[in-house]
């Protein structure tokens, strides 16, 4: 507040003194942390003067930096994540240097010698965060790229190359005489003024940085203006901020691009008739440069040579894209780890010790393989484990909204039955689409009583979840007006959802009905024809005809890339949802989605296939933050880790410590029906993907399953530790097992060494038995075996799948 | 989902990031340093959620009053209840709200509130919609009102977790549908509510589990580190799954080991200031939302609890329940402003009570659409037990904010004083009073996150305005 009484240009102008000022400690302290290299044999050399020196100016420099930088901060329109990191590593740098200075003068004129250490440590610890805090501060100014976008091999150098084919000359003397531009034209000249906002405004007019509160990057942004209200008046070049600014002569207070120079006269000529010409941006402007667009046919790559005694085709695909991406091929992981990650994938359980016992035993050389076919067969746990995979992606729960007024359907019967038969991809989704009273579930979606928005209708639920689910394509803006994300337009989701409908819809844009109607139709005329006359039941038909087609390629990379993601922990193409991004390697993506068809669409041979390459074997890649998981140039190097999902862990915790769920508990029965006349046998306990959602499994990550979900969240946080820590269910779990095991382990030594071969795989090392056996005492109570529980089951060890 | 979170999180979620690399005090310091509108009127907010329609005619917008006789016009009657003068001039509440209408010099009366038009009237669709501001069905999981400021602001208290939920049971009739907006959607279930269904036992929620004692629960968890310090898990180096456990883990600890967990425990108030509030689990969550905040919660919504045909949910005897409604409500409201303001905190703290529409006795839904399903509702009244507003209302409704830079004795907007008794003046809708509250927050109006590469908006496309006639 009192910045705004005091002379405000004053904190201005020093606040932009800050990227000038930041030079002299970034300079200094890393010219200082160099010397001190050169002193590390005899800390007095003849440097050590000129270091102190160093040290000092650095030192100061470097607060007075990091004050300015706050200046700038307070009055500048810097934001995002990247000023948020350069913020406090500036701080902590500024912090850092105080320190150093302090612990020289410690040194220096109190003679502690011993402090040359911490000293030391001080000081390139301040010269690492004045680098990095001066790189990102660098990122802030120029734009992330500004380095690596001169490179030969980025993409941003490709783009910039004088590849553009737009001959504005050409073109202005052909429209010249028009008033208004055909559609070609219109679609030629914004993504010619698009290319130019994309590579000259983006950067503080896009989403790091939104200067004026101004944004560029997309229709509706654009065109609502920045604080100052709107910036393009379509028709009106003189009348628009936008031409306005950018046409200003380069000394000019306000010119823009403020910073890298002046547009060309040609840009600036082109934005200028842009706007003269209305401005216009249509949707479809897009497809010429903007979205990446997925192929939709199929394709068969053919197989790299054998090398390196490699035989699994996915292998041979690994070792192509480690050579051109200069990666080696680590060691595989060991039997421990392999046999627990199979388990854990295959049917959502981890190996009994006996189990570990006969595979460690197994001494036939290809024991994995045929250990992964014996997970395989064992069809009622494979299918309860992937049952909750595909009732996130099928939005089908025991309880949830619709139900109460009959605006839902369960499949789970059908679900369960489907899984356990492995019954084919393609006949799997046939019956989705076109369903029978059993599997009508998803397809009809959650029907709220009264008035829903028109684009969450029934019909349109049903071709969103499709398009989401089967095509890893998102039609819900489509479903609103024309996609700003894709080429897809409204017309194009009304005639997918069409096929859904009794009646032919009428299109809405944004919940305003347009009086327009489309026949049905499919989103790719290439996979055939829908009679738009035909009863709903006979569209369904000749949708789900349509889809499964061998070519679609769509289709099959959508869930081989889905199941990829399952077993790897990333997807070959992320999000999953979004099929038209570029996979880390499109030939391994082409290759086994065209195998998968090949092998008859059987979900198990994929599984097969993945979990015994050597490309799963790999050692697990563990990501420091999420969102480098997503990163556009994630580099393939083996499994990215996971965490134990909510049915996973409960599951775990049933059948090593004591059964989570009582009978009472079951929501659907899959033993109840005798199979040839005889009866099932009753498993020992109830898995997590037969009981309805609880605040438990829900603090887990068990999504609510209102809509698709393809992925979990793998991060924990503060609700779900507390629902672990003093959640009333866990507690009494936990404490139901600890009697169990007292009554069965009387002697500690043994109770220590099962638990851990139980849960972890192995037994204790010595510190941890002696830490276990110090809690448990001489003869352990309840208590003590339900806190060692808790403390082991809680552990990463325990939870992440490495 | 998570693919989706993680891409936003990508492009977006700064002070997650940057948090998650500096563990949890800093959360709080980065989130509240990176809000573009540093002009904030409040850091906490607290809703006072009306579950099932409140009344505005037998509220805080009494009409003419008729009494019940055997045998009269159900279309004669406005409202049930006698007007009583309120402290501010020419403004009366109805009768049994005498405590609120005594501290109405420190708010603002806000008398147009119009609900959704969404057809069909359903209490959970009407709820869904006020929480989230968006309609459902929707095809993005849509976050609750707080998760979206816990997500923008986090905790005021790093130990208190940011969004509490006080008051509702989902184990209920209708508990899927209120559990479908009792969530963080897309933005992760970190910003999720932590629900305390029942204010007298909330402290269970934030102590060591039951029967554990304090010294059994510092060596559980020493035990914990220890065998993680132990284990040979090291070689595997660190990935954000393991150091979001642990953190978490960490949390809980501080947050069950916390002076401040004491706030959930009711006990600890003095008996005179408690039996004040002991008007039942309202009135006790009133009180725990009161010590929360002292303690630096930052969202509490407390609820009169839904349940269908309970109580706001009048489709009988609207007359006899009210007069219990009141009672539970009144002078816990009053007391809890009043309890505010003496601790100096209401200027910085927005307590709001809402509903999610209105009711009347003869009109369902709007007045100029015929809704089906309408609550039955004889034209001639012969029991008392068909006295009262059954009828759902969505054209008009009443709505009160205190403290938080509202203005003081204030009155907005208007409805007629004949039926339809609706709005005709300062309409207010959903997406106006959610960014009203972000307004006194200081979170931007267009706050949006990525999702499936779409934005998705605090309000529908971020068209949505604050109110700024509310503020002083």
């Amino acid at each position: 507040m009192l910045l705004q009484y005091l002379a405000f240009w004053l904190w201005d102008f020093l606040g932009h003194l800050h990227p000038l000022a930041v030079h002299f400690p970034v300079a200094l302290l890393l010219f200082a942390a160099i010397l001190e290299l050169f002193t590390l044999k005899n800390f007095n050399s003849k440097l050590r003067h000129g270091i102190d020196a160093l040290i000092i100016a650095g030192s100061l420099a470097a607060i007075i930096s990091a004050v300015l930088g706050w200046l700038l901060y307070k009055n500048g329109d810097y934001s995002g994540n990247v000023l948020t990191l350069h913020q406090w590593i500036g701080f902590t740098t500024a912090a850092l240097g105080v320190l150093t200075l302090i612990s020289l003068y410690q040194i220096r004129k109190k003679d502690k010698f011993k402090q040359i250490i911490v000293y030391r440590g001080l000081l390139f610890f301040t010269a690492i965060g004045v680098s990095v805090a001066g790189h990102f501060g660098a990122n802030l100014t120029h734009g992330g790229d500004f380095l690596t976008s001169t490179l030969p091999w980025s993409k941003d150098h490709k783009e910039t190359k004088p590849t553009q084919k737009f001959d504005f000359v050409a073109f202005k003397a052909k429209a010249a005489d028009t008033t208004k531009l055909d559609k070609k034209q219109e679609v030629e000249l914004s993504t010619e003024v698009r290319a130019i906002l994309a590579h000259n405004c983006y950067k503080c007019h896009g989403a790091e940085k939104v200067k004026g509160d101004l944004r560029l990057d997309g229709k509706h942004v654009a065109f609502k203006g920045g604080e100052n209200g709107p910036v393009i008046i379509p028709g009106k070049p003189e009348e628009s901020e936008l031409y306005k600014r950018i046409s200003l002569p380069a000394d000019h207070e306000d010119i823009m691009p403020s910073k890298g120079g002046k547009l060309s006269q040609k840009d600036i000529d082109i934005v200028r008739f842009w706007i003269a010409k209305g401005a216009p941006w249509p949707e479809d402007g897009s497809k010429a440069t903007v979205f990446r667009v997925a192929k939709l046919e199929p394709r068969n790559p053919v197989l790299p040579a054998t090398s390196n005694n490699l035989t699994n085709p996915v292998d041979l695909w690994t070792n192509d894209y480690f050579k051109k991406n200069k990666i080696s091929w680590p060691a595989l992981v060991d039997d421990k780890i392999y046999l627990r990650r199979i388990y854990l994938d295959i049917i959502g359980l981890l190996p009994t010790p006996a189990d570990q016992d006969a595979f460690s035993k197994d001494t036939r050389p290809n024991k994995r393989a045929l250990w992964v076919k014996k997970l395989l067969s064992l069809d009622n746990d494979y299918a309860l484990h992937w049952l909750s995979f595909w009732n996130d992606a099928l939005r089908n729960d025991y309880s949830g909204t619709g139900y109460i007024t009959g605006g839902r359907f369960n499949i789970t019967d059908w679900l369960f039955k489907s899984l356990k038969a492995n019954k084919p991809y393609d006949q799997f989704v046939k019956e989705l689409i076109n369903p029978t009273e059993q599997s009508k579930g998803f397809v009809e979606g959650i029907k709220w009583r009264g008035v829903v928005n028109s684009s969450q209708r029934t019909e349109m639920q049903a071709a969103q979840n499709v398009s989401q689910v089967f095509l890893g394509l998102n039609l819900k803006c489509a479903s609103c007006h024309n996609s700003f994300i894709s080429d897809l337009k409204l017309e194009d989701a009304y005639a997918f959802a069409n096929i859904f409908a009794d009646t032919t819809l009428e299109i809405n844009r944004c919940d305003k009905p347009t009086g327009k109607f489309v026949d049905a139709r499919m989103l790719w005329k290439e996979l055939g024809a829908i009679d738009a006359k035909a009863s709903v039941a006979e569209k369904r038909k000749q949708l789900a005809e349509n889809l499964v087609r061998p070519e679609d390629g769509r289709l099959y990379r959508t869930i081989v890339n889905r199941v990829w993601a399952q077993l790897m922990g990333r997807g070959l193409v992320e999000p999953v949802d979004i099929m038209d991004n570029e996979p880390w390697s499109q030939d391994l993506l082409d290759w086994m989605a065209f195998n998968f068809v090949a092998k008859k669409a059987d979900l198990k041979e994929l599984i097969y296939q993945i979990a015994t390459s050597n490309t799963y074997q790999l050692p697990s890649i563990g990501f420091k933050e999420v969102a480098m998981v997503n990163n556009p140039n994630y580099k393939f190097k083996g499994m990215v880790r996971k965490r134990m999902s909510a049915e996973q862990f409960t599951d775990v915790v049933s059948s090593v410590i004591t059964p989570v769920f009582a009978d009472s508990n079951l929501r659907y029965n899959p033993f109840a029906e005798a199979i040839k006349g005889k009866l099932q046998a009753k498993p020992t306990f109830i898995r997590a993907s037969l009981v309805a959602n609880n605040g438990f499994l829900t603090a887990l990550g068990r999504p609510n399953r209102e809509t698709v979900a393809t992925s979990r969240e793998s991060q924990a946080n503060l609700l779900q530790a507390l629902e672990l820590t003093n959640g009333v269910m866990f507690n009494n779990v936990l404490k139901t097992g600890a009697e169990r095991w007292k009554a069965n382990y009387p002697n500690t030594d043994v109770l220590i060494k099962e638990i851990y071969l139980k849960t972890l795989g192995r037994e204790p090392v010595e510190n941890e038995f002696k830490v276990a056996k110090q809690a448990l005492g001489k003869s352990p109570d309840v208590d003590a075996i339900q806190d060692l529980f808790w403390a082991i089951v809680l552990l990463p060890e325990f939870q992440i799948i490495y | 989902m998570s693919w989706n979170r993680r891409d936003f999180l990508k492009n977006t979620s700064a002070a997650t990031l940057a948090a998650m690399a500096a563990g949890i005090p800093l959360t709080n310091l980065l989130s509240s340093c990176i809000g573009k509108n540093n002009t904030s009127t409040a850091d906490t907010v607290i809703l006072l959620w009306m579950a099932g329609g409140m009344a505005h005619t037998d509220t805080f917008d009494p009409k003419k009053y008729t009494p019940f006789t055997k045998g009269m016009q159900a279309n004669s009657v406005l409202s049930t209840f006698k007007s009583v003068p309120t402290i501010l001039d020419g403004i009366n509440f109805s009768e049994g709200l005498e405590s609120i209408g005594k501290v109405m010099d420190k708010g603002t009366l806000i008398r147009s509130y119009k609900a959704g038009d969404m057809g069909h009237i359903l209490h959970s669709r009407h709820q869904y919609h006020w929480h989230t501001c968006y309609k459902p069905p929707q095809s993005v999981s849509a976050p609750h009102l707080g998760s979206w400021i816990a997500k923008e602001l986090g905790p005021l208290n790093p130990v208190i977790p940011a969004f509490i939920d006080i008051g509702q049971r989902f184990t209920l009739g209708e508990g899927e549908e209120l559990k479908a907006f009792h969530t963080a959607g897309f933005l992760g279930n970190e910003f999720g509510p932590f629900l305390i269904p029942d204010p007298s036992a909330g402290l269970e929620s934030v102590q060591p589990p039951v029967g554990m004692s304090s010294s059994r629960f510092e060596k559980r968890n020493k035990l914990y580190y220890d065998l993680i310090s132990k284990s040979p898990l090291g070689e595997y180096g660190s990935d954000y799954q393991k150091e979001s456990l642990k953190r978490s883990m960490e949390q809980a600890y501080i947050l069950l080991k916390s002076p401040e967990a004491k706030a959930f425990d009711l006990s600890q108030e003095p008996k005179e200031s408690y039996d004040i509030y002991n008007t039942g689990k309202f009135g006790l969550g009133c009180l725990m939302a009161r010590r929360l905040a002292e303690q630096g919660a930052r969202f509490i919504s407390v609820t009169t609890e839904y349940e269908p045909f309970k109580g706001w949910d009048t489709h009988d005897n609207g007359y006899t329940r009210l007069i219990d409604m009141k009672k539970q409500i009144d002078g816990p409201i009053a007391q809890l402003i009043k309890d505010l303001e003496k601790s100096g905190r209401l200027d910085r703290t927005l307590v709001i009570l809402a509903s999610e529409f209105s009711r009347d006795m003869m009109v369902e839904g709007r007045p100029d659409a015929k809704v089906q399903e309408q609550v039955e509702q004889p034209d001639i009244i012969q029991d008392i037990k068909n006295y009262g507003m059954h009828r759902h209302f969505t054209e008009g409704g009443s709505m009160l904010m205190f403290g938080g830079g509202i203005k003081k004795g204030s009155v907005y907007g208007k409805t007629a004083d004949e039926r339809p008794c609706k709005t005709i003046e300062n309409p207010i809708v959903i997406d106006q009073v959610h960014q009203t509250i972000y307004h006194a927050l200081g979170i931007s109006p267009d706050t949006n996150y990525l999702v499936e590469k779409r934005p998705f908006y605090t309000t529908p496309d971020g068209l949505g305005k604050p109110v700024l006639d509310l503020f002083a």
